[in-house]
């Protein structure tokens, strides 16, 4: 598979040679993929390699790229900052371009309305630090502020941490500029009229319906070249003051900011908490972030993590000493709670409404994790998000399983099952054995609450076949074990799929309870992508696969 | 056709009289009247999804309506000849209402007069757009992307509609939202805990956004969720005077931005006036007496503590007001606060309260950052003075929505439809005001009448994602054709 | 050593891109949350500390093979170890620093090198020094301070020996500075000779990947200063100071090593040199990636991987981190902040977060257009502060910085953080 020559010298023509490479090394420092090895043949850590790598700086170039791409039929996969293995070409026997959109970077903030305008490649994080200067704040995806925002906004998920309060990417993206495969510039709502680009909806049905839905197109249907986000009031200090040693810095907390680690007796107190939570309106950033390392584990690890003096190797022993067991037990069901008071009486209410939440359903702080230096590192962890890296910790692999989305009452009943199933899959010592219930989960994956899931964090190593397929063992069980409940599969599915042949795949959308959905999809992409450019991150099935109609 | 129609929806439902069919062939606004041939009423989603089939087999154009009239906007005029009106006020069912989890999923024909006592029992509501008619269907008023009150709560603008169960253009039900993911039955859903309160989705597309704002040209709604907010408890409303809107603009901006108190929006006067005259005599002095701007703030508790989280609210929203040198009310000056409460609470009873000034409204009403809105009234009142409209009359109401990022301008232009160059000197101004605005920035998200035309063609993209979206969910063109750009 | 001593790193890398980025936590803008020069220069994530393992990895693999393109990868790269330390922000299984340093050391035995390699070797090779210079002529500048050299005039003893380094003993731009810290240092007292027989310390040679010219030359050193009874090396030179103190243990030294500024700091601190005239100047302060963040101390270990709970990996004995919490970072500063009226502001990304000068790795010899722009950003991002002067502890940074001022046209000046204290005295 090759790129013709007067297709590569003609990219070269569009992004200047220097940035445009079909170079074995270069195309496979992006093959390479988390995930992969779980789903390619031989366990194989590359996704299929692109023809090329091309990197453009421009709405206008990414515009003549897909042009030729539709000239000469080479497949287009852009991506951010690349961290999932969608993000890469997904078809052996189909040339692909790999768009690496780094060049991409510009960020405006309007300061007065609160929107950011950004480009492909600016991460949460300058995002993030380029509000907080201005008083502004902004919702962070769960997997880190390292990771793009239009990815998130327009291409993904975009959900997080501070989805309560803040609002998901999906529900805060405003404008919207799409290079669809046909080589034709969408845009959304506001800016498609050339008004700016502060709406999303409209004109009249609103455009941005089949820009993205629960999901965006994963790099499967055009190219996103910018967006807009709108942002959230931040009442702490615009100086954004981190103390501390690496790698656990603090952010001290502000008269009216507080950070909470919270405990309940039950999964049942635990879902009226939520519930609770929902309705008084408390809480600026609501997340199970910390059990992400295992409920066995995680109070030991967290406190280890914050001495930097200590490594991993430590927790063995420190899990031993006086109180550790009675910490673990006293945080199995825990949470965090950032609340951001807009004024001091506000805060003050926000605590005295929490008591009485606590008081309400048994619950309690957890008072090692509320001390001042938890609080302080609970505080940075949550609103930068700049440690998700460590969802790898134990070993470098980390598969999300489960993360069904519904109601808290809903997701409890899956709760049992999915720890009896990590339990018992961990058992002989070929994932991190970290407790059956290494669940983290935003506390609202919609603002306001109503919805959220929870996530199991499932550690292999990367590096030892008998773990990987251990790991791929474990995707299978999630969803064989959810279908034993009457549950459908969780996110181990998204990344099996990955694995699955086309054929597969368009027989399991043709099976969905609503083909339909796929089907309007494919006809979306008939209009928008007609030779094919994308691949299948955006769902449809063909004509040959839709069911047949009833009579 | 009759007959076919019959077999569908019973005699009783099938209407053809004159009268029926002249009332909803003409509305409140300026499109061109046409009388529907038939009215029909099913009275089950059966019902609708089998006019829809017979719709596509027979190429009859179908025009979905769900609330009481007066209608304003013209999207419920048929634009074309021999269509069928597709009346879903026999839909009213609360099928579900569910506390804990604050969703009602209910029928299209359901009213706000309907809805909201219901939800009270539960102590909650839905958050409704400024002083609804009582017969207003909330599934259509959601639909239209009607603006609501609570800008805190509008995480996103189609708020607070979630999922829907919807009759596409080509006959075949869906469910959008989480519920999309089935099973295709709600009862079977809520057996199963699943309760409908995501809206995205299914899969990369979000449907319900391709419903809202498409004036039924897409697909016919059977029932929607909509998610509820908490009744406040104690509850009191709050008033900024001020001289001019720029005088507001900052602190609106401020007290959206720290999402503060509950109801929030910005009138002038007349508008004002008008929103709680009870009759036409009382709105000049009513305009005299009513500071020029008002901001209109509400502030409630609920859940635990609501006394303590009113008065934190007050407190916050007094030292925003007094840092900015502006005075905090708790009544507008010449106004009974209850005559406000009730227009927040209540419903609008008949005559129509924007039609009590004069008999007649058309309102112009588009999308806006608030800093550009003194420069839309700039042009909207330069544009009335040209056409010697009094400018005194003109209504301006300015909504916060999507948290202050947007808001909803809209100016409202009172005037009497039994004088005939009074109306042709108000659709030339509507007309020119409305070029004047888009040309201008305003960002008409919802294209009624005249404005879709104008709307559409500056955006060519849009219009052709849109007709490409219109050709897979209505290949006939049966829903309500030769409306916005199909 | 091989590559494939590294395949473990490769494989759990995760394609996160933290290498990219300074530690997320303390990101304060857009334009200072880059950490890596390399790949913001170069754009390709191969150009990443992670992208660099996979490409070490697509070679194990066989998928690929060294060309133009790998040596560029590999070799444009200043090996400042940003990449490595924002890895272990989250990782403790991962050493991407000493991956890329065995990437070179393997293409290097290979013959695999930049163009400009050979010449820069063949000076060490043929003059003893890193410049190309007469060796006789190294200790010139030190003329005037009448300062004792081993091996010369009798002095045969030495428990500390003052190591100047190759660019302070030959490039002329720097004398003020070398002198200073000589001065310094005899002023506070210190009893301390020049080494008449200095050599390179070898540091460059081994980043280079030139292992075997390394070791020669440490040896020589490590056996010359046994003789002399060297139990100390106090140097002004952070790359020195690194190879000294983190590289030459590894080949048996015990040698303790100083840098001058914190020599000047304890001395400060112990009332032995006193600061008395104000320098009433604006300074920012900029970490070399010698002496912060890969400044910190050498453990000794020869352990292994062992696994716990299953598959979670720690080290037995365990593991030093190096992930630049203990780098000397406070001493400069606390030398700076106590001079009279001088007022230190602090760049964006400084400690552990400093963004390279653009030298290390043998990039300006190597690479000197990229070389140049990372200098160059690093000025604009000490312009921003305000500051009239840029301090460091370093000639390799010092020596970048002031071409970077030059070709840019900003009034900023460049100093070594003792020149400072030396007008204080």
């Amino acid at each position: 598979m090759a790129l013709p020559q007067e297709a590569y010298q003609a990219l070269e023509d569009i992004v200047g040679a220097e940035n445009v490479s079909n170079d074995a090394a270069v195309l496979d420092s992006y093959a390479f993929q988390w995930l992969a090895d779980l789903v390619r043949p031989n366990l194989s850590h590359y996704m299929p390699r692109p023809v090329a790598v091309v990197m453009p700086g421009s709405t206008e170039e990414v515009q003549a790229i897909v042009r030729l791409a539709n000239k000469y039929k080479v497949k287009v996969k852009p991506h951010g900052t690349g961290w999932y293995h969608w993000a890469a070409p997904i078809y052996d026997d189909r040339d692909s371009l790999q768009l690496d959109m780094r060049r991409m970077n510009k960020i405006e903030i309007d300061e007065k309305n609160g929107i950011a305008i950004v480009e492909p490649y600016v991460i949460h994080a300058q995002m993030h630090a380029e509000a907080i200067k201005r008083g502004w704040s902004c919702t962070i995806i769960g997997a880190g502020c390292s990771c793009s925002v239009i990815a998130a906004a327009c291409a993904y998920s975009g959900i997080g941490p501070g989805t309560f309060w803040m609002g998901g990417q999906a529900e805060n993206v405003l404008g919207m500029e799409w290079v669809a495969p046909n080589g034709e510039i969408v845009r959304s709502g506001s800016l498609g009229s050339g008004d700016g680009w502060f709406c999303s909806e409209g004109p009249g049905p609103s455009v941005r319906g089949i820009m993205r839905g629960s999901l965006g197109a994963r790099g499967g249907l055009g190219v996103y070249t910018k967006c807009a986000v709108k942002l959230v009031h931040w009442p702490g200090s615009t100086d954004w003051p981190v103390q501390g040693t690496i790698p656990a810095y603090r952010l001290p907390l502000d008269e009216t900011f507080r950070a909470y680690t919270l405990a309940v007796p039950s999964w049942e107190a635990w879902a009226d908490a939520y519930y609770k939570i929902y309705d008084n309106e408390i809480g600026y950033i609501f997340h199970r972030q910390f059990n992400l390392a295992g409920a066995d584990l995680a109070p030991t690890f967290w406190l280890m993590y914050n001495d930097h003096t200590k490594t991993l190797g430590d927790v063995p022993d420190m899990i031993k000493q006086p109180g550790m067991a009675e910490l673990t037990e006293e945080m199995r069901i825990s949470f965090q709670l950032v609340m951001a008071g807009r004024s001091v009486a506000d805060i003050e209410l926000q605590d005295k409404v929490l008591d009485r939440i606590l008081e309400e359903v048994g619950g309690w702080k957890v008072e090692r994790y509320c001390e001042k230096d938890m609080a302080e590192f609970t505080n940075i962890y949550l609103n930068r998000l700049g440690h998700k890296h460590i969802n790898f910790v134990w070993v470098g692999g980390y598969i999300g399983s489960w993360m069904q989305p519904g109601t808290p009452d809903w997701v409890k009943e899956y709760v049992p099952t999915a720890i009896a199933g990590l339990e018992r899959d961990a058992k002989d010592g070929l994932l991190v054995q970290c407790g059956g219930d290494a669940m983290m989960g935003t506390g609202g994956a919609y603002p306001g609450g109503g919805v959220m899931g929870l996530e199991q964090f499932v550690s292999y190593d990367p590096n030892d076949e008998a773990s990987t397929r251990a790991g791929i063992k474990h995707m299978e069980d999630a969803v064989t074990d959810a279908a034993s409940i009457g549950y459908p599969p969780g996110k181990e599915a998204l990344y099996l799929e990955m694995g699955h042949s086309d054929d597969r795949t368009f027989k399991k959308w043709a099976n969905a309870k609503q083909p339909f959905a796929f089907i309007f999809q494919r006809k979306i992409k008939e209009h928008f992508d007609p030779n094919d450019l994308g691949d299948r991150m955006y769902n449809y099935i063909p004509e040959e696969y839709e069911p047949a109609k009833k009579a | 056709m009759k007959q076919d129609l019959i077999g569908v929806v019973g005699e009783d439902n099938v209407l053809d009289d004159q009268a029926s069919l002249g009332s909803y062939g003409r509305d409140e606004s300026f499109v061109l009247p046409i009388k529907p041939r038939f009215v029909v009423r099913p009275g089950s989603e059966d019902e609708v999804q089998a006019l829809v089939v017979w719709a596509n087999e027979t190429l009859r154009p179908l025009v979905p309506v769900s609330s009481g009239g007066p209608h304003f906007y013209g999207d419920t005029v048929p634009s074309v000849p021999g269509a069928v009106m597709v009346d879903l006020s026999r839909l009213n069912k609360i099928r579900r209402i569910d506390r804990r989890n604050r969703i009602v999923v209910i029928e299209p024909g359901v009213t706000y007069a309907q809805l909201q006592p219901e939800l009270a029992k539960e102590g909650m509501r839905v958050t409704p757009p400024l002083f609804p008619r009582a017969n207003k269907s909330v599934v259509a008023s959601l639909l239209e992307r009607q603006p609501t009150l609570i800008p805190r709560y509008n995480y996103a603008l189609p708020e607070p509609l979630r999922n829907c169960g919807v009759i596409w253009g080509d006959g075949q039900k869906f469910f959008t939202g989480e519920s999309g993911h089935g099973p295709l039955d709600l009862e079977q859903q809520w057996a199963a805990g699943l309760r409908q309160v995501d809206p995205k989705g299914p899969a990369q597309t979000d449907f319900f956004r391709l419903l809202t704002g498409a004036q039924g040209t897409l697909g016919i709604v059977i029932w929607a969720s909509v998610k509820c907010e908490l009744l406040a408890d104690p509850k009191k409303t709050l008033f900024v005077p001020a001289d001019t809107l720029d005088d507001l603009v900052d602190l609106s901006y401020r007290l959206t931005r720290l999402r503060v108190g509950d109801e929030l929006f910005l009138v002038n006067s007349s508008y004002l006036a008008t929103l709680v005259a009870g009759d036409a005599a009382e709105i000049p002095a009513l305009k005299e007496a009513l500071p020029p701007w008002t901001l209109v703030i509400g502030v409630g508790g609920r859940a635990l503590l609501p006394e303590e989280r009113m008065a934190v609210a007050e407190k916050d929203i007094t030292a925003e007001v007094a840092a900015r040198g502006l005075r905090l009310l708790g009544a507008a000056p010449g106004l009974a606060t209850t005559r406000v409460e009730a227009v927040l609470d209540g419903l609008a009873g008949e005559p129509h309260w924007k039609l009590r000034y004069k008999g007649g409204v058309q309102d112009i009403f588009f999308h806006t950052t608030l800093e550009n809105a003194p420069g839309f009234l700039s042009t909207m009142m330069s544009t009335a003075q040209a056409h010697t409209y009094p400018t005194g009359d003109v209504g301006v109401y300015l909504q916060p929505q999507h948290q202050g990022v947007s808001y909803h301008c809209e100016f409202s232009l009172p005037y009497d439809p039994t004088d005939a160059h009074e109306t042709a000197n108000l659709k030339a101004l509507f007309s020119k005001a409305g070029e004047r605005l888009i040309g201008q920035g305003a960002y008409f998200s919802r294209p009624y009448g005249e404005w879709a035309d104008l709307v559409y063609n500056r955006d060519a993209q849009s219009t052709a994602a849109l007709r490409a979206v219109k050709s897979i969910l209505d290949p006939n063109n049966v829903l309500n054709p030769s409306k916005l750009c199909f | 050593m091989a590559l494939e001593e590294f395949r473990a790193d490769a494989m759990r890398c995760t394609r996160c891109s933290y290498c990219k980025w300074i530690p997320f936590d303390l990101v304060k803008s857009w334009e200072f949350s880059k950490g890596c020069p390399s790949v913001d220069y170069n754009n390709f994530h191969s150009y990443s500390g992670g992208g660099r393992l996979i490409t070490m990895l697509s070679l194990m693999d066989g998928r690929s093979e060294v060309n133009d393109r790998v040596v560029d990868i590999a070799y444009k790269c200043q090996l400042c170890g940003n990449c490595d330390i924002t890895c272990k922000v989250c990782r403790y299984d991962m050493n991407v620093l000493d991956a890329l340093r065995e990437f070179r050391r393997t293409l290097n035995e290979q013959g695999q090198v930049p163009v400009a390699y050979p010449g820069i070797i063949a000076k060490l090779r043929e003059s003893g020094n890193m410049i190309g210079a007469p060796q006789q002529r190294r200790a010139s500048w030190a003329d005037g301070l009448g300062l004792k050299q081993l091996g010369v005039d009798g002095v045969d003893k030495a428990e500390v020996v003052f190591h100047a380094g190759c660019r302070y003993s030959f490039d002329p731009s720097l004398r003020s500075a070398v002198r200073a810290a000589a001065t310094v240092l005899t002023k506070a007292g210190c009893d301390f000779a020049l080494d008449g027989a200095e050599g390179c310390c070898g540091g460059k040679a081994y980043d280079m990947g030139y292992r075997d010219d390394f070791a020669a030359v440490a040896k020589a050193n490590l056996e010359r200063w046994a003789a002399a009874g060297v139990k100390k090396v106090v140097t002004p030179c952070a790359t020195c100071y690194y190879t000294f103190k983190r590289l030459y243990p590894e080949v048996g030294s015990t040698i303790e090593v100083l840098h001058t500024v914190e020599c000047a700091d304890r001395r400060i601190k112990d009332g032995s040199l006193k600061l008395t005239r104000p320098v009433p100047v604006t300074v920012t302060y900029h970490d070399p990636c010698h002496l912060g963040r890969q400044g910190e101390p050498h453990v000794p270990w020869d352990g292994k991987e062992v696994k716990i709970y299953g598959q979670a990996v720690v080290y037995d004995p365990p593991r030093p981190r190096y992930i630049g919490a203990y780098g000397v970072y406070d001493p400069p500063r606390d030398v700076l902040e106590a001079i009279p009226g001088l007022e230190l502001v602090e760049m964006e990304r400084s400690r552990e977060a400093a963004w390279c000068c653009g030298a290390g790795g043998s990039v300006r010899e190597a690479y000197p257009e990229f070389n140049a722009w990372t200098a160059g950003k690093r000025i604009e991002e000490a312009g921003s502060t305000g500051a009239e002067i840029l301090a460091t502890a370093c000639p390799g940074c010092e020596k970048n910085f002031a071409e970077a001022v030059s070709a840019s046209g900003t009034k900023m000046k460049v100093l070594d953080v003792l020149e400072l204290v030396e007008q204080a005295l």
